[in-house]
């Protein structure tokens, strides 16, 4: 499969649903008085005429999917190590996931343990002062009351 | 005289010390942005937005606003000194500014770039001061019918001069239409596509999807090359200042630089990337040498450097007189001025001329600062450039998350921003630009109003739209930019 027929694909199915909704759900009310399902209604069947176009195209396309190499090693820890962020931040507390973060991450750097570990000890206070007290922002302060 | 009187008070609000150093601040981060590689200003200024919600509105847009036209500075510098464009707007000054650096020519090359950037961002900054006004005088006339085809018509701009498939940019604009749906209905108070979740009530934040989209997308993207991240770069030698002759060959280029880049930047979705690729053909094509394009010659430095800042000033008069976005950075501004509780639009000159006339004020003053700011700092931009990647990026991604974060303390907006990140990274995979998706859903629930609001106004007779001379001309013009590319080839400019 190239990569445009995937993609018009993926579109065409967010059309066909983004119309339907706004079908039957939303209500497309009159041309005198346009309900809130009219916009989507319309943006989604002209969505699904792009979509198509795309899809006709992308029958001379010779750009297939897979092609190109994808560091999925680097691309997983760095994604997991964002969600992770976002998931224990209100429960571990700022200073915590910020630590567990930076040390996850240097990872790339190579750097020696040492330097690993201390550089995150540093980077973490800064950036808790940088925010905390110089910016104001509030910053969660969950387990530990840290 | 309005001109005149608003000129004054934009001096007295923009000299008082806390905006001075906010201005001063602000192009300073900006050209931190600019120099440093795979951190744009649009990602910038959004994980900037929220440290800016305790000073107060115009400090805040005066620094804003000066990461954006700071971040054009700072752009040229790595461009020429490790031909890496620092900022997507420099991609063109690689060209010839990176070929004069390994020349030995790398000063002139920085000092061209710098006060070509200065003299095209005042002279947009003047045509901004003159301009914005009149047309506000203008669109204090719109009405409903007048804003649904001015938005069309921008809408149509932006996947007109979209760089890659324009199927694809119109795929973009209406995904991004469709996510500005998002949320409670305005008019009906109904909620659509929430699926329950409570982060999506208000609709899809602009600043989380702007950063996933410009920011974290941009990492995974760098992923790739952390291995080959020893940039060679060549070190100024000598003064940075041009001598007589690379000023007589770079003086028509900025002149020209700031006419086009100006234009430009007013038109949405063309901004300052366009602009300094069609400065850099243009002179190319005026040249008399055009061989030596790509060998260093200064005219490619000057003129699209001189482009793409005056654009960043251009770009202005959309958002200031109109309330519409031209460009991604506009978006965020937007926003900025909507949390701090200003409507933008033709009122806003009348309502909060402090504002208005503030901002621009400190843009000159900016301007001013960012010709000190980079030439006797030069050294400790490039000493920047040796921070290894691997260490820099986490520093991004944790501003990112905290930024998305504190904007209203909900780890929801969080989760948005990773789920636009993937997206964005996707999107580039499949070649498809980011811009549009981001006007598109910023433009939409304005757009979905006016027509809505249009057809109550008509009892639901379409007609409205090309009974009236306005919108009619609106409406003419987004019709003859679909026609167009089936009789022509489309921009040129993409293929320098």
């Amino acid at each position: 499969m190239s990569k445009d027929l995937a993609s018009a694909l993926f579109w065409l199915a967010i059309a066909v649903f983004v119309s339907f909704e706004g079908f039957t759900k939303l209500k497309l009310g009159t041309l005198r008085q346009p309900g809130p399902g009219f916009f989507p209604f319309w943006g989604g069947l002209l969505l699904g005429a792009c979509a198509l176009i795309l899809l006709l195209r992308s029958l001379k396309s010779r750009e297939w999917l897979g092609s190109g190499a994808i560091p999925w090693p680097a691309l997983i820890l760095v994604l997991g190590a964002l969600l992770g962020y976002l998931l224990f931040l209100e429960t571990l507390g700022f200073v915590i996931v910020t630590f567990l973060f930076l040390l996850a991450l240097f990872c790339f750097a190579e750097i020696g343990w040492i330097k690993h570990v201390a550089w995150s000890v540093i980077a973490t206070s800064l950036v808790y002062a940088l925010f905390k007290f110089w910016l104001k922002v509030q910053l969660p302060s969950g387990l530990f009351g840290i | 005289m309005e001109i005149v009187q608003g000129i004054v008070i934009g001096f007295q609000v923009a000299f008082q010390p806390i905006n001075l150093l906010y201005c001063f601040l602000g192009v300073f981060i900006g050209t931190l942005v600019g120099v440093l590689p795979g951190l744009g200003p649009a990602a910038a200024i959004a994980l900037l937005l929220p440290s800016t919600f305790a000073l107060s509105p115009v400090a805040s847009i005066i620094m804003l606003a000066g990461i954006y036209y700071g971040a054009m500075y700072g752009g040229s510098t790595t461009s020429i000194l490790v031909n890496i464009p620092g900022e997507a707007a420099s991609v063109v000054t690689c060209l010839d500014g990176h070929a004069m650096a390994r020349q030995g020519r790398a000063g002139p090359a920085l000092g061209i770039a710098a006060f070509g950037s200065f003299i095209a961002g005042t002279f947009s900054i003047v045509a901004l001061t003159l301009l914005a006004p009149l047309l506000v005088k203008v669109t204090l006339s719109f009405g409903p019918p007048e804003y649904f085809a001015l938005m069309v018509l921008g809408t149509t701009l932006v996947t007109y001069f979209t760089q890659g498939s324009m199927v694809k940019a119109i795929i973009m604009a209406l995904v991004g239409v469709l996510l500005g749906s998002v949320g409670v209905d305005s008019i009906s108070g109904r909620y659509r596509f929430t699926f329950g979740i409570q982060t999506l009530m208000d609709g899809v934040g602009l600043v989380p999807v702007i950063m996933g989209l410009f920011g974290i997308s941009e990492v995974l993207l760098n992923l790739e090359r952390l291995a080959s991240q020893h940039a060679v770069y060549a070190a100024p030698t000598g003064g940075l200042l041009p001598n007589r002759e690379d000023w007589r060959r770079s003086a028509i280029p900025i002149v020209r630089g700031s006419l086009l880049g100006f234009f430009l930047g007013i038109l949405p979705g063309a901004g300052a990337i366009i602009a300094s690729l069609a400065a850099y053909a243009t002179e190319k094509r005026f040249s008399k040498h055009p061989e030596q394009f790509g060998q260093g010659a200064i005219e490619g430095v000057a003129g699209p450097e001189a482009a793409n800042n005056a654009a960043a000033g251009g770009a202005f008069i959309p958002l200031l007189t109109l309330g519409i976005p031209a460009n991604p950075v506009m978006a965020i501004l937007l926003g900025a001025l909507m949390i701090h509780g200003l409507q933008p639009g033709p009122l806003l000159m009348q309502r909060a001329p402090d504002l208005f006339w503030g901002t621009i004020a400190s843009m000159y003053i900016g301007n001013a600062m960012l010709l000190v700011l980079n030439l006797p700092l030069i050294g400790i931009w490039t000493r920047l450039l040796r921070v290894p990647y691997a260490l820099l990026f986490p520093f991004i991604l944790l501003f990112c998350l905290i930024g998305s974060y504190s904007v209203s303390n909900n780890v929801g907006d969080g989760i948005v921003m990773w789920v636009f990140g993937v997206v964005g990274y996707l999107l580039r995979k499949f070649d498809y630009e980011a811009a549009p998706l981001i006007l598109a859903m910023v433009i939409g629930p304005m757009m979905e109003e006016a027509l809505r609001q249009s057809l109550i106004l008509s009892a639901g007779n379409f007609a409205i739209f090309v009974e009236r001379p306005i919108s009619a001309g609106f409406i003419l013009a987004a019709a003859l930019l679909f026609v167009l590319p089936l009789f022509t080839r489309r921009s040129d400019v993409a293929k320098v």
